[in-house]
């Protein structure tokens, strides 16, 4: 998304970008950014929660309007929950047996494959 | 010295590091790292008329339902044979049935069933009735979440650039999901 971005802005279209990965659309360098401190898959807002979804928005207009560089980054004053417990759960290989790790690997390796094979057809 | 404690926030509440903690998953798992696209400037147009008389288009990474690809449900695994790898199209009034099965989302702690927390065409349709900007492009596009960035920068920016321009698109919003 990063990458279409940049080349939209390049090609004189201002953009911004609604996400949750802060330092992964921020080391790939974009114009504009609108960040929720969400768990990924929350980049407009909190499920069922209209208020919250037009606040965000919002912030991505104002954003366009008044950015006076490339790389303004706007974080959302929104919080995902009280405490910070679930950005511990995200990913957390910690937690996971070795039989786990392996099970997880053979998965992988199945959702590669099959991924190959879209790409192939498509 | 010693007075009252400071009510600093807990120093686990920062941003979560998703290329370390996505590199340290891979890496125990057995896979090689992923690179993560990385400039240190960017490019910057600026808005050039107000957002009341602005069209704006509507980018995002999810996808069309298939019925044939499998579970896309909101418990869904990961699921490839959901991906699409060309860009696509549709009208934002056909009320689209958009999911994220096959992209890393965070399953640990959410649940994707109200589809307006990653594909904001609802508010986008709410601000052009009240005013905020001028109005929607007819169209919005779904841009492939392919691990080829020379793909990605080669063939799926330019066309997503073609078609809006083509819908006369004067800002564009991209919602990665």
């Amino acid at each position: 998304m990063g990458l279409a971005a940049r080349h939209l802005e390049a090609n004189g279209v201002p953009t911004v970008i609604m996400g949750c990965a802060k330092d992964i659309v921020e080391h790939c360098g974009v114009p504009r950014f609108v960040w929720s401190d969400f768990p990924l898959g929350n980049s407009a807002g909190r499920p069922f929660d209209v208020e919250s979804q037009a606040q965000t928005l919002e912030l991505a207009f104002r954003l366009l309007e008044t950015a006076p560089v490339a790389r303004t980054t706007v974080a959302s004053p929104l919080r995902w929950a009280a405490d910070a417990a679930w950005k511990h759960r995200f990913l957390d290989v910690g937690k996971l047996s070795p039989e786990e790790i392996a099970e997880r690997r053979k998965e992988f390796d199945v959702v590669k494959a099959v991924a190959k094979a879209k790409r192939e057809g498509a | 010295m010693s007075g009252p404690k400071i009510p600093f926030a807990p120093e686990d509440d920062v941003p979560i590091r998703y290329m370390d903690r996505t590199r340290e998953y891979y890496q125990a798992l057995g896979f090689s790292p992923y690179r993560w696209a990385h400039f240190t400037d960017a490019p910057f147009t600026p808005l050039a008329t107000p957002l009341a008389r602005t069209r704006v288009a509507l980018i995002t990474t999810a996808a069309p339902f298939q019925p044939e690809a499998g579970d896309q449900g909101p418990r869904a695994p990961y699921n490839a044979s959901a991906k699409f790898y060309k860009v696509y199209s549709a009208a934002v009034d056909s009320k689209p049935d958009l999911r994220i099965s096959h992209v890393g989302y965070d399953r640990a702690n959410t649940v994707p069933e109200d589809l307006n927390a990653y594909v904001p065409l609802a508010r986008l349709q709410e601000a052009v009735a009240a005013g905020r900007i001028g109005s929607l492009a007819p169209r919005f596009h779904g841009a492939p979440t392919n691990r080829s960035h020379r793909v990605t920068m080669e063939t799926d920016a330019p066309e997503l650039l073609r078609r809006c321009r083509e819908d006369g698109a004067d800002a564009v919003v991209l919602v990665p999901s």
